[in-house]
């Protein structure tokens, strides 16, 4: 007779397994790094032997893993580990003092990278007297300043002539520098594909190593771990990370499933192969846990730098005038033929629409797409989901695409202080109708867009999306649209069995059941039994992966 | 490449192709030896069967030759459209005798869809050439059998103009019905003769809408084109189980299926041109060949000619007038792996037509 033995079994605890047939158990078995048994002590009874260990939850939550279906992890991870950090709410003069005290302890001549500063910066930025004090700080070192959408940068004098930009270098495709309105000498601030003319000279200095890509990578598991998130998609895997997630995963040390999504042309702010020519090296990046099978299609830009396509125009302004509705970077054709092809290849497609307008072209295409080639297995996505036109809601269910919610911005924050900028306050709240998109019978699924968020902590995110309010405790008392809010174990599904049904891997992972990944978590409260204003705090106290302990709180 | 030339200025440009052994080098050198074919180029691809070395008169390094009755035979190296351009440029040279045909010979194995779209789509060569169809050799020997075995062989069949059976004096009778009522289901507009049967030199003069074609041949086309379509989904359709992929017509066929499409209602053309740009990015790959005569709405008096291969359109040809009393849209298509309800939905959808069923119209 086979040895039945588990070699895990956890009791004593309450289980919420996203499974809507059982949603409470108190025990469970794990063999093989698959869940075995669900139930109560006599579930788990015939599966425990004497090589199983045995763990009492005494009484703890248990839940699965938390899946982010929308994380950079390259950039989180490089970020952590060797940039500048500063909150996205920080002043001017904070950020300056920052750039002082990083300038001192870096040597001359070596880039000072970091970010992420406020939406709400960019005409304070956009200034002469602004790149003066940025010069003033570095001492002569080259600076690049990421903002919290991470499309665009500020840099200081010494980067733009690192990057030959001077008064006479034109605004390059998708992209324009900020200029002296006067003189029209360059300001340092670099709007989307601007930003590649100085991240290419870093890319290109060998700034970051294979060592750096890997440490990277590797810190940013372990930080979506610390959170309890134990599968994410990478919404815009170049060549590096592909091979920093394969090279892990050989070496047994990816700690989380991964799904990467190889972007269909090369990103504002990432370098390296794109499109046909990443993708037809997919095959080699594949192993058991990481997955290159996503692409993702930049489709417009940000509300913030009036980059994202509206059907409405943004608040008028001197240089774009009256009527400006941004405008969507990939016609409906070339989406089309995209996602067409990417079908054939077994490719889902992530489509980031920040606008609504994006939003609209991009269900068009999928809606083409669907007619054509009839049902599919693949789900694709619209990323940030969060400015719809009303009309476009129920056409997330009838094509099926997935709605992914993220970064996790349905509270206010400094990017809806920039939205009310562009867009006008009345139509700037009209954020992220989470409850519509949910009554329609759309697919939620949850991510953090980290670095976007300065953390991918989901338990920020799952708070909001029951409160509408900023769990920090900045923005006190207002809340985003309260109307979209949603109960907490909705929230709960959206981070977990619907991200994984969403990234394709819903059969594997994002419930506890039978036969699924052992991945989940232990909570240190019960989220169900809380005041919604508390899930925020929640802390993890141990992360497992395939029946593997790989956080534990300490 | 262009569409029709009433002026007749251009030069026709005919696909020749057959699967290995078929017949076709024997039916280039038969018809090399016509008076009518003095001057003719023959592009061979260098890849191709070996057979017209003896009618060299010199062999050399030159890439175009001269052949003893006047033709000119040349290999491609680099690609097609290089050699068509160097034709053209060395006869406007005088180097070359003027020229009033060019035949392609394809290789065995070739699918003449790509030739045919290089051909589409180089703007360069349209003020020169002209399309004038793919004439495909099968032999009724081995024909049935590697129609069979080899999907290439079915799609020449399928893209074909002009279907040449080869050596039918060596098989019986029944077996050439067979082969005869085999293409039919495969391309059942294209025409069908027997090489013994036709008269060499217009072997070759195999398009139908394009070229020096008159609307009253277009339109007579597109009759005799609808009914065959027609009839053979009938035929189909009493005896066929669709659901069942091992029936002798449709694995046989390697999923290539006919279909023809009849719309009463005249047609916006900027909706219908938006689905053709559609069909042609999703499924150009499996659409072998679209054939169209379209009312179009804004100008009902003249329509449309239209001719696709695969994702690549002609730019469409307006005829001055219609050649006949009926002034219906009427749509054929070779295909491969596309559902007849697909094209119907979408048509509906993004066009705004809604066919009729050609049976349909039969049965009314």
């Amino acid at each position: 007779m086979p040895d039945k033995s588990a070699e895990l079994v956890l009791g004593n605890g309450r289980i919420y397994t996203m499974n809507r047939k059982q949603p409470w158990a108190s025990h469970l078995a794990v063999k093989g790094g698959r869940i075995v048994a669900v139930g109560d002590a006599a579930s788990v009874a015939p599966f425990t032997g004497g090589s199983t260990r045995s763990v009492d939850l005494k009484g703890a939550m248990l839940m699965p893993g938390v899946v982010d279906v929308h994380a950079h992890l390259m950039m989180g991870g490089q970020a952590e580990l060797f940039e500048l950090r500063y909150a996205s709410t920080s002043s001017f003069e904070t950020i300056i003092e920052k750039v002082r005290e990083k300038a001192a302890s870096t040597k001359p001549g070596s880039w000072i990278i970091g970010g992420q500063w406020g939406s709400d910066l960019h005409a304070k930025l956009n200034s002469l007297e602004a790149l003066a004090k940025l010069d003033a700080a570095a001492q002569g070192r080259p600076v690049m300043l990421r903002d919290d959408s991470y499309h665009n940068r500020w840099v200081n004098s010494e980067a733009m002539r690192l990057a030959g930009i001077s008064k006479d270098t034109p605004d390059p495709d998708q992209g324009s520098i900020g200029r002296d309105p006067t003189t029209g000498a360059p300001t340092g601030l670099m709007i989307e594909s601007a930003s590649g003319l100085v991240e290419s000279v870093i890319a290109n200095s060998g700034y970051y190593t294979e060592e750096m890509d890997r440490a990277a990578m590797a810190q940013s598991i372990s930080t979506l771990n610390s959170y309890g998130v134990t599968a994410f998609l990478d919404a815009a895997a170049m060549q590096p990370i592909l091979a920093a997630l394969k090279g892990l995963d050989d070496r047994g040390e990816l700690t989380a499933w991964s799904v990467s999504a190889m972007p269909a042309v090369e990103p504002s702010f990432m370098f390296g192969i794109a499109g046909d020519e990443l993708i037809a090296l997919k095959e080699q990046y594949r192993s058991a846990h990481a997955k290159p099978d996503f692409v993702k299609v930049f489709l417009d830009g940000v509300p913030g730098a009036r980059t994202a396509a509206f059907h409405e125009p943004y608040v008028a302004d001197p240089i774009l005038g009256c009527c400006f509705r941004g405008s969507t970077i990939v016609t409906v054709p070339d989406l089309i033929r995209w996602v067409g092809k990417c079908e054939k290849l077994g490719l889902a497609v992530k489509i980031h629409c920040a606008g609504d307008a994006a939003v609209s072209q991009a269900l068009d295409a999928i809606d083409v797409v669907r007619s054509f080639n009839g049902p599919t297995r693949l789900i694709h996505h619209i990323a940030h989901a969060s400015y719809i036109t009303p009309g476009d809601i129920p056409r997330f269910a009838e094509l099926g695409v997935a709605a992914d919610l993220s970064p996790f911005l349905w509270y206010p924050t400094s990017f809806l202080e920039g939205h009310k900028q562009a867009m006008g306050v009345e139509r700037a709240l009209r954020f992220w109708p989470n409850k519509q998109l949910l009554a329609a019978g759309a697919l939620l699924a949850g991510g953090s867009d980290w670095p976007v968020m300065p953390n991918p902590d989901p338990w920020n995110g799952i708070e909001g999306l029951v409160t509408r309010q900023n769990p920090s405790g900045e923005f006190a008392g207002e809340a985003l649209w309260p109307e979209e809010a949603i109960d907490v174990a909705t929230a709960l599904e959206i981070f977990t069995i619907n991200s994984a049904r969403a990234i394709g891997l819903g059969e594997t992972i994002g419930s506890i059941e039978i036969g699924k990944s052992a991945d989940f978590i232990e909570l240190d409260r019960n989220v169900l039994e809380i005041p919604a204003d508390e899930i925020a705090d929640i802390k993890v106290m141990t992360t497992w992966f395939e029946g593997r302990v790989v956080y534990e709180r300490t | 490449m262009s569409g029709p030339d009433p002026a007749g200025r251009l030069v026709p440009v005919t696909i020749l192709t057959g699967f290995l052994g078929s017949g076709k080098t024997t039916l280039l050198n038969r018809l090399l030896k016509e008076p009518s074919m003095a001057r003719a180029a023959v592009i061979v691809n260098e890849f191709g069967e070996i057979g017209l070395d003896h009618l060299l008169i010199e062999a050399s390094e030159e890439q175009f030759q001269l052949l003893d009755n006047g033709c000119v035979c040349c290999t491609v190296r680099g690609d097609l459209v290089e050699t068509l351009k160097a034709l053209h440029r060395r006869t406007a040279d005088g180097e070359l005798p003027e020229l009033n045909r060019v035949v392609i010979e394809t290789t065995g194995l070739a699918d003449p869809a790509p030739i045919l779209h290089t051909l589409i789509a180089e703007q360069d060569l349209a003020s020169r050439y002209r399309i004038a169809g793919v004439v495909t050799t099968v032999d009724a020997v081995n024909g049935p059998a590697t129609l069979e075995r080899h999907a290439e062989a079915a799609k020449q069949v399928a893209v074909a103009d002009r279907l040449i059976i080869t050596k039918a004096d060596l098989v019986d009778g029944w077996k050439v019905d067979a082969l005869q009522h085999r293409l039919a289901a495969l391309a059942p507009a294209a025409e069908r003769c027997l090489v013994a049967d036709a008269a060499l030199e217009t072997l070759l003069d195999a398009e139908t809408l394009g070229g020096e074609a008159r609307a009253d041949r277009i339109a007579a086309w597109f009759d005799k084109a609808i009914q065959a379509v027609h009839d053979h989904e009938h035929a189909c359709g009493a005896h066929c189980d669709h659901h069942d992929h091992h029936h002798h017509d449709h694995s046989h066929h390697h999923g290539i299926q006919s279909y023809s499409f009849v719309i009463d209602e005249p047609v916006e053309w900027g909706t219908f041109a938006t689905w053709l740009d559609y069909i042609a990015a999703l499924k150009g790959e499996d659409l072998l060949r679209l054939k169209g005569l379209v009312c179009v709405a804004d100008d009902i008096e003249r329509p449309l000619v239209l001719h696709g291969v695969q994702h690549v359109f002609h730019p469409p040809t307006r005829l001055d007038s219609w050649p006949s009393p009926d002034r219906r849209t009427r749509l054929v298509f070779i295909v491969r792996d596309i559902a007849r309800e697909t094209i119907e939905r979408t048509l509906a959808k993004f066009a705004g037509v809604r066919p009729a069923q050609a049976s349909e119209r039969h049965a009314a």
